[in-house]
């Protein structure tokens, strides 16, 4: 498993990480290649967040390594926009006393930040809210302002957690076509399935941790293990 | 925040950066409010011009204290012993060197340098452990006077070896000058410090660490940063006390020193330094008040007590009227007037 040569961009190499007695993810890997969208499901609690936190530095696996660019890397939190990978937050992490513009500029670690800012904004479709401030707005406002300040950044991996979450039919189709034009790496964690099979290059299957499925929506779709960890029974 | 704005600002397509009003630049602000000191300084009689040089020293450090704890959310209970640090630092230097100039830029040193290990410290705790840490500093500092009491005269504290200032200006009004040029060159860099990337971060961090981390920003960094800075303007403060008092002695920061510079922030308006000048006002206003309310009601006792009371009922009376702070009330009057037109 761990005998791959190296590859270009992110790889995650027989990672596990144990909480005490709980072990929330075991022996997974994961290679990345430049320009793929990789979709990792799995049930509640099956650590597909766990996945994303090693990824970000904010849990060190317990054992396993991870790659980038081939280089033995240990992510840090805040050195993650410098190497140009982008993530946005489950829980729509925004700073409420910012207005949605301030919000977005502080993704941007460049100059111009306003106005990449605001491209970034128009891009998703909510420069209208720049002067406004999060805690005022919707929901799925909300969702798309995270997303903003993710592009803004113009990251080469960009990672997104649960982004369809709480939105409805016409704007999870809008963020499937925004994610296939993006045109950068794009690690997700989705429960929509819908979304995962249109959009993902690759899917990754979690259960309890385990890795069970990695293949094509079509391979993944059709794997009865899948259907098992889902549905709880044997298709 | 309290002040929301949900109004979608016009198109963005043709003008980036439209929906943001435009700010006046603060090297403007701060030209008009030194003219209009200095205008002050010409009519007011003598005490009240040292009144208002009281009002630029508490500037210095409200100024300060409103950028870390409004803008950061870095809770310090202990910069009263900042400023007592300031103080200290230009009485043993004035004494040492008689160099005026000199002895506040090693009082600002100093300062900052205890404020950089506080703030190292501090980058480490949150919320009450924070205040709790401040709180000890604000406490042992006073104490550090008695155990080194050749260096420091424990309780009698140390005078100033001042020169006089130029004939032809009277001493109130030159310390005004002075005061209130050290305040505005202090609230200038900091207005300048907080409105680009280094303000940003400093909100991002308050607001939501994670969030922040991912967005690239170095929080333990950022709140050294914000602890150094604020701890700089609390030395510059320090020192002005001593140069106005002429001396320096632990009874002159005392805890409640610090409680009523938070206080002052808090009902200024947090995190603005508008605010923060209200809140200096109010430092000097509000005791001399109560002072003049204590001897008509001719008890002795009251005094020093019922400037709490009076500061702790504005509090309240503010919190309730203006959340955001006597410096929010203008921007609530043109949004209540523009809603009913």
């Amino acid at each position: 498993m761990s005998t791959e040569p190296p590859l270009k961009e992110l790889a995650l190499h027989d990672i596990s990480v144990r909480f005490g007695g709980l072990t929330a993810l075991d022996n997974v890997s994961l290679r990345v290649a430049p320009g793929r969208i990789v979709g990792v499901i799995g049930p509640n609690g099956a650590g597909k967040t766990t996945l994303f936190n090693v990824i970000c530095g904010f849990v060190q696996p317990t054992s396993g390594s991870l790659t980038l660019d081939g280089q033995p890397w240990r992510p840090r939190p805040h050195h993650l926009s410098r190497l140009g990978i982008a993530r946005t937050l489950q829980g729509v992490g925004q700073f409420g006393g910012m207005t949605v513009l301030e919000n977005v500029m502080v993704g941007a670690r460049h100059r111009h930040a306003e106005s990449e800012a605001l491209a970034a904004l128009e891009r998703c479709g909510v420069a209208r809210y720049a002067a406004a401030y999060p805690g005022a707005l919707p929901y799925a406002i909300r969702k798309r302002i995270e997303l903003a300040r993710a592009l803004v950044a113009k990251p080469r991996i960009l990672m997104l957690d649960e982004p369809a979450g709480g939105l409805d039919s016409d704007e999870i189709a809008w963020l499937g076509g925004l994610i296939k034009e993006t045109g950068t790496t794009v690690l997700l964690v989705e429960h929509h399935m819908d979304l995962v099979m249109s959009v993902c290059d690759e899917i990754l299957v979690l259960d309890f941790g385990k890795p069970i499925a990695l293949g094509s929506p079509a391979e993944i779709s059709e794997n009865p293990k899948v259907t098992e960890a889902y549905l709880g029974a044997a298709a | 925040m309290t002040a929301i704005e949900a109004r979608p600002a016009t198109s963005t397509k043709t003008m980036p950066g439209a929906p943001r009003r435009r700010r006046v630049h603060p090297a403007i602000v701060i030209v008009v409010g030194a003219v209009l000191v200095v205008a002050l300084t010409y009519v007011l009689p003598p005490f009240r011009n040292y009144q208002l040089a009281t009002v630029g020293a508490y500037f210095c450090v409200t100024a300060g204290l409103t950028v870390l704890t409004g803008l950061n959310g870095q809770l310090s209970l202990g910069h009263g012993a900042l400023m007592a640090t300031g103080a200290y630092t230009l009485a043993l230097s004035q004494n040492k060197w008689e160099n005026l100039p000199l002895s506040f830029a090693l009082a600002v040193l100093v300062t900052t340098a205890v404020g950089a290990v506080i703030g190292l410290a501090a980058a480490r705790l949150r919320g009450p452990y924070l205040a709790g840490l401040t709180l000890a500093v604000a406490i042992v500092v006073p104490s550090v006077t008695s155990t080194f009491d050749e260096t420091f005269n424990s309780d009698q504290g140390l005078s100033v070896m001042l020169n006089p200032p130029p004939e032809q200006y009277p001493m109130e009004q030159w310390q005004a000058w002075l005061c209130w040029a050290a305040a505005l060159i202090v609230v200038l860099l900091l207005a300048l410090l907080v409105r680009g990337r280094f303000g940003r971060d400093l909100r991002a961090v308050r607001d939501d660490e994670t969030a922040a981390k991912l967005a690239g920003i170095n929080i333990a960094r950022t709140q050294v940063l914000a602890f150094v800075v604020s701890a700089a303007c609390a030395g510059v403060a320090g020192a002005l006390f001593a140069y106005l008092a002429q001396s320096v002695s632990p009874g002159a920061f005392p805890l409640t020193l610090s409680l009523f510079l938070l206080m002052a922030i808090v009902i200024g308006g947090l995190g603005s330094l508008f605010g923060a000048l209200w809140g200096a006002l109010l430092l000097v206003v509000l005791p001399t008040l109560s002072q003049s309310v204590g001897e008509h009601a001719g008890s002795q006792r009251l005094e020093g007590n019922l400037a709490l009371i009076v500061f702790g009922v504005v509090l309240v009376v503010v919190m309730l009227a203006a959340p955001g702070g006597l410096a929010s009330i203008p921007s609530r009057i043109s949004r209540l007037i523009r809603r009913n037109r």
